[in-house]
């Protein structure tokens, strides 16, 4: 890795100051798990870090007024483990679970996991069936931004300069729901395809992860959703067979939550 | 710039400057001659380095050491002290370079999912965490 | 007997478990720099211009090197290329140039402020186009791309195939494996003032390092001192001499400080010796009955682009086609051939799983014709004890009859009942099933290559699980492999002052347990506790020779010269006892004190040297090349999810005769390893290339199976006792890997009717398999689409 700065602000007012001022080679450490490899492959070059984990508030998880307020820096162990979380939306500690391994679980964060914006990111399938807002707090205030709007591209997202995502809201809503991420491996895996599904009052929401430069809601149905995706060839699968894997997994998870 | 960072590493309290871009691994490794904590990919898909930091355990390869600031960390050099080494009796090690973080794995963390092995096909290390999950009463114990 | 088939933990377990062994990334030296080697980033090109100027110049840079700054010595069995790269580059990963810095990073910033150019040049990547007429030449000197043809035969093959009742073809395309050894590779080398190298270095191959490093350095062999510290997995990736050791030992030349080259993952990944690409075009006829009547098969190797073991791996290849089951006519045909991509090497079964997954499918395949038991099939044609085979093999002791027997009782086919009566264990006789034991993985769920859209616990009306059972059979050399004119390894076992043993031996541990079982067998012969026996260090100066840790040889040759070494020591004593007229239980401390506190006194050394009883191969490539053959059998259960093509192993029952089991525990090691190897050969594991590097050089992409991803396993072993084995044993190694591709593949076959020939067995190729054949709604039928 090559040198940078390090700085620890108290408050996000304070990070989004020293985001702000920082440009494009200063960035936020949240857990680290995509971060520092990038740094270590000289992906990335940095002239500052702005570490996040003495900021209060943003290990928050809270429930109030029928909404789940998680933290952006709570972690993907946290979110696995939490009671709270697996009472009200299941679907999601259910996808924190399958993600790496406990030993990066107790360190990646929910914050980290959609910032990076990866088409394959395991919790925004789950949060896409959610209806989840996302907090953003900037140099001219905070906003929500509803979870279909966040992804713009394959590491990109609505983010502003200087924008921090602060907290992830998702609304209780009663039913049921599941995560099918499909990987060769069991753990340590990236989703090949992952298909969350999500159903209330007898409505099916269904999103998908891997099969198109964003995560992406997509058709309650198995052959409408294989027809909106956008799946890409790469050395994990074919275009060809992420397609038909949609299908397959839109199928089953329907069948899973009925 | 170099940041003084307090860490209690093996229940002893540890005061050293570093760079920021050191990680929690490199420190430990190169500063501190814990060399039992090892790098088998240094990007946290092998988890030979893992450690336990406030009691959890953590890829040390994905953590700076400037983050790690306050954190109580017990490395295997800790863990050895207490004695506890099932796999010595269950043919749990061959090559023994991810023997480490499999131990720091099975102390502190839910599931072993994340510790690669390429010698013995996991079975005699599942049945060693298994054994050391309850200690039978008098049972030995070797000190190294 | 006391010590000699107890589960006896590794001498070293304690220091493993502690954290206190040093690998080659833990060696501590005053002064010691950190070296980095600049890579080609294109397959094929000529170097233009090479400027280290900048570099040299660079803060904390001790040396720079680039091919004009070191003597032009080829090296390597074709003697096809140097450490550093001087005309050419013909892969991605090539070595340009090197540093040597007071830390990595240092070395690496160094690394960027080399200038080069390198004008691209047409590439071939692919092995089965690369003697095409036109296809960019590798070696322009050479002319070709073809390195060598292997050729073999027994009796009239086209005869066999005439009076054939059943004829199965195919073409079997096996990727190349990497070794993924859990610590990457690294050499740390320190000269001397009087230009004596040492060098610290994992190898599996000390004595033949120190030759040819020595050779390529210009300098004497006996200046040249090896010292191996832990090795963190060998599996045959530390099987030759490769550019970083070379490299480590001109840069500390250079810089008058010891240094290390120590790759990370990535470097490892894209410079490790795999298993190279094979592909098999095999066809085999069998009678009405069963009984095979000829094999053949064109093989093409890849040898990448310079030649190391890769390129010798048709020669096992061909001791199994003319060896395994009794075959009157085969005939054999393999071309090693230069390809544009990293030098292949020695993996585990060298050859034996490539060529072992062709034979045992054809195997199944032909026992469906025929309409038999694919055991059956196998026992039918088995190898027998005290048959020489066409090859030239001397079978002496000969469990494959047994191994068949034991996987078919515990894991008999669907629909079948269980062969009544029969007790598992049986009691004595030549042929005696030793232990069989059942490790139950202790995962959270049930155990498998794992499909995470699997439907749990709600069953759709129409499950798209299909089960299946698969078996293959295997043989390997047992008993050495003579494949140089030395087959031999040196032992001697000293007795010290106060009665305790230390062993000598040349032979290497790379974590299989060597140093144990030399342990063992020395403490038993002399009579004394293990606790009185210690081995000595791994270091050129001390030990003896060794041809090096390879073929499944150690526990048999090592065994074989520790247990002569410790018998000639135990005589020693005893002939001093009566010289010295002391009682005959006279203890050895008393024994060897009084020799050392009187006149004219001696030691007390046994030494051995222990060069095995078999042939390099003739003209005709026939000969008995070992000593002893091994044998074993595996059957595997597996469930395909026909939607999705994902293959999950339920089980896997491995039965190995090992001759001996010296130390059981370590003997299911291998088996258990060997297996996990082969599940990530047979369905997970391939190294995907583009432009010839790596695309997948990380323990993510390229994927080895992990805790969560095997199934039970069941070992049985078989014992045989061998007349020439040490206590009866014979090697066990490498057999385990062998037969696990086929076993899954025969088992997808027996689940699906599809027949797989292409490794990995991933998702999207059964997918693509099955979806080739409409019909998906035949489960369980045996093969009946091929």
């Amino acid at each position: 890795m090559r040198p940078f700065d390090y700085v620890e602000p108290r408050s996000v007012d304070e990070a989004v100051a020293l985001l702000s001022r920082g440009g494009e080679r200063t960035r936020l450490l949240a857990g680290g798990t995509d971060l520092i490899p990038r740094l270590r492959r000289r992906q990335w070059r940095i002239d500052r870090l702005i570490g996040l984990r003495r900021i209060d508030g943003l290990r928050d998880l809270t429930l109030e007024d029928g909404v789940l307020a998680i933290g952006a820096g709570v972690t993907l162990e946290e979110l696995a483990a939490s009671t709270t979380v697996s009472d009200v939306c299941p679907l999601l500690a259910e996808a924190a679970r399958l993600m790496a391994s406990p030993q990066v679980r107790a360190l990646a964060t929910i914050g980290g996991n959609l910032c990076h914006a990866s088409p394959a990111a395991d919790l925004a399938p789950p949060l896409l069936c959610l209806n989840a807002t996302l907090r953003a707090i900037g140099p001219s205030g905070g906003r929500d931004i509803p979870i279909g709007e966040f992804f713009t591209g394959p590491g990109r997202s609505a983010l502003r300069d200087g924008e921090l995502l602060v907290q992830v809201r998702v609304p209780a809503v009663e039913g049921r729901g599941v995560y099918l991420k499909f990987s060769p491996r069991r753990a340590m895996d990236l989703a090949v395809v992952g298909v969350a599904c999500f159903r209330s009052h007898g409505v099916a929401t269904v999103a998908v992860g891997a099969a198109a430069p964003t995560p992406l809601r997509v058709p309650a149905s198995p052959d409408e959703a294989a027809a909106r995706c956008s799946p890409i060839d790469d050395l994990r699968a074919s275009a060809e067979y992420r397609r038909e894997m949609v299908r397959v997994l839109t199928r089953r998870a329907l069948e899973i939550v009925p | 710039m170099r940041h003084s960072i307090a860490m209690t590493v093996n229940g002893r309290r540890t005061v050293l400057d570093v760079e920021p871009h050191r990680t929690l691994l490199e420190v430990l490794r190169d500063r501190l001659d814990l060399l039992g904590t090892r790098e088998g990919c240094g990007v946290g898909e092998c988890g030979a380095c893992t450690v336990l930091l406030n009691g959890r355990a953590v890829v040390s390869c994905l953590v700076l050491a400037v983050s790690a600031d306050g954190a109580e960390i017990t490395t295997i050099e800790g863990l050895a002290k207490e004695g506890r080494l099932d796999p010595i009796r269950t043919g749990a090690i061959q090559c023994g370079f991810c023997t480490p973080g499999m131990i720091m794995a099975a102390k502190g963390a839910s599931v072993l999912e994340g510790n690669l092995c390429r010698c013995t096909g996991y079975a005699k290390i599942h049945e060693a965490i298994a054994q050391s999950a309850s200690p039978p009463a008098g049972r030995e114990t070797t000190s190294a | 007997m006391t010590l000699i088939g107890q589960r006896i933990p590794k001498l070293d377990a304690a220091d493993k478990a502690t954290g206190r062994s040093r690998y080659i990334q833990d060696l501590r030296l005053p002064g010691l720099l950190e070296a980095r080697v600049l890579r080609s980033t294109v397959p094929h090109g000529r170097i233009v211009s090479v400027d280290v100027s900048r570099a040299r110049e660079a803060p904390g840079v001790f040396a720079v090197l680039a091919s004009q700054d070191i003597p032009p010595k080829r090296y390597g069995y074709a003697k096809d290329t140097t450490a550093l790269k001087g005309d050419r580059v013909r892969r991605i990963g090539d070595e340009i140039a090197a540093v040597a810095a007071v830390d990595a990073d240092a070395a690496a910033e160094a690394l960027d402020l080399i200038r080069f150019e390198i004008e691209p040049l047409p590439a071939v990547f692919d092995p089965e186009r690369t003697l095409d007429p036109g296809a960019p030449l590798v070696h322009e000197d050479r002319g070709s791309n073809l390195v060598r043809t292997h050729d073999y035969a027994h009796g009239r093959v086209e005869e066999g195939f005439a009076r054939a009742a059943h004829v199965v073809e195919g073409t079997f395309r096996l990727p190349a494996q990497a070794h993924g050894c859990l610590g990457p590779a690294g050499a740390v080398a320190e000269w001397d003032a009087r230009g004596r190298l040492t060098l610290h270095d994992p190898t599996q191959i000390p004595f033949l390092i120190q030759r040819d490093l020595a050779d390529t350095l210009g300098i004497p062999p006996s200046d040249l001192r090896i010292i191996q510290p832990t090795i963190a997995g060998g599996f045959g990736a530390r099987l030759d001499l490769y550019p970083h050791e070379i490299i480590s030992a001109l840069l500390a030349r250079a810089a008058g400080r010891p240094v290390r080259l120590a790759m990370d993952r990535e470097e490892d990944f894209a410079t490790d010796p795999v298993r190279p690409r094979t592909v098999v075009r095999m066809r085999t006829a069998a009678a009405a009955d069963g009984a095979l009547l000829a094999r053949e098969a064109d093989v093409i190797v890849d040898c990448g682009a310079y030649v190391s073991w890769g390129a010798v791996t048709p020669i096992v290849m061909m001791h199994t086609m003319g060896s395994f089951y009794r075959v009157p006519h085969v005939k054999y045909r393999a071309r090693t051939v230069y390809t544009n991509t990293a030098p292949t090497g020695a993996f585990r079964g060298f050859g034996n799983p490539e060529i072992t997954f062709a034979i045992e499918s054809q195997m199944d395949e032909l026992a469906a014709r025929i309409g038999i038991d694919p055991v059956e099939m196998r026992l039918r044609n088995a190898n027998q004890p005290g048959e020489v085979t066409p090859q030239g093999s001397r079978i002496t002791s000969c469990g494959m009859k047994e191994c068949l027997e034991a996987v078919r009782e515990r894991m008999p086919p669907p629909g079948t009942r269980p062969p009544g009566g029969r007790p598992l264990l049986r009691a004595a006789g030549e042929n005696l099933v030793a232990s069989a034991t059942q490790t139950e993985t202790e995962s959270p769920s049930s155990p498998a290559i794992c499909p995470a859209g699997r439907i749990e616990g709600t069953e759709p009306a129409r499950s798209p699980l299909r089960r299946g059972i698969g078996v293959a059979a295997v043989f390997h050399v047992g008993g050495g492999a003579r494949i140089y004119r030395s087959d031999g390894c040196g032992a001697m076992v000293k007795i010290d002052d106060f009665g305790k043993a230390t062993v000598v031996v040349g032979a290497t541990d790379i974590g299989q347990g060597m140093e144990t079982v030399a342990a063992q067998m020395a403490a038993e012969e002399l009579g004394v506790p293990l606790e009185a026996v210690r081995i000595a260090p791994a270091d050129t100066d001390v030990r003896p020779w060794d041809v090096g840790v390879h073929a499944s040889r150690t526990t048999f040759i090592a065994g074989n010269a520790v247990r002569a070494a410790a018998k000639d020591a135990k005589r020693q004593i005893e002939a001093a006892r009566t010289a010295l007229g002391l009682p005959p239980d006279t203890p050895y401390d008393k024994v060897v004190r009084s020799e050392h506190f009187r006149d004219q006194g001696s030691l007390v050394i046994g030494r051995a040297y222990f060069d095995p009883p078999n042939a390099m191969v003739d003209a005709e490539n026939k000969g008995n090349v070992s000593a002893a053959y091994v044998f074993g059998a595996h059957a595997a259960e597996v469930e395909v999810d026909v939607e999705t093509g994902q293959v999950r192993v339920l089980r896997v029952v491995a039965a190995h005769d090992v001759g001996r089991a010296i130390n059981p525990m370590y003997v299911e090691g291998q088996i258990e390893g060997g297996v996990m190897q082969g599940i990530g050969y047979a369905l997970l594991e391939e190294v995907i290339l583009r432009e010839g590097g790596m695309s997948n050089p990380n323990f993510l992409d390229y994927r080895m199976p992990g805790p969560q991803d095997m199934p039970s396993i069941e070992t049985v072993i078989v014992e045989t006792n061998d007349p020439s084995g040490p206590f009866g044993a014979k090697g066990i190694g490498e057999p385990p890997l062998v037969p696990v591709a086929a076993a899954i593949a025969n088992a997808v076959a027996n689940a699906t009717g599809v027949r797989l020939r292409e490794l990995p067995m991933t998702p999207e190729r059964v997918w693509r398999a099955l979806r080739a054949w409409a019909d998906v709604e035949a489960p369980g039928e045996i093969c009946g689409k091929e």
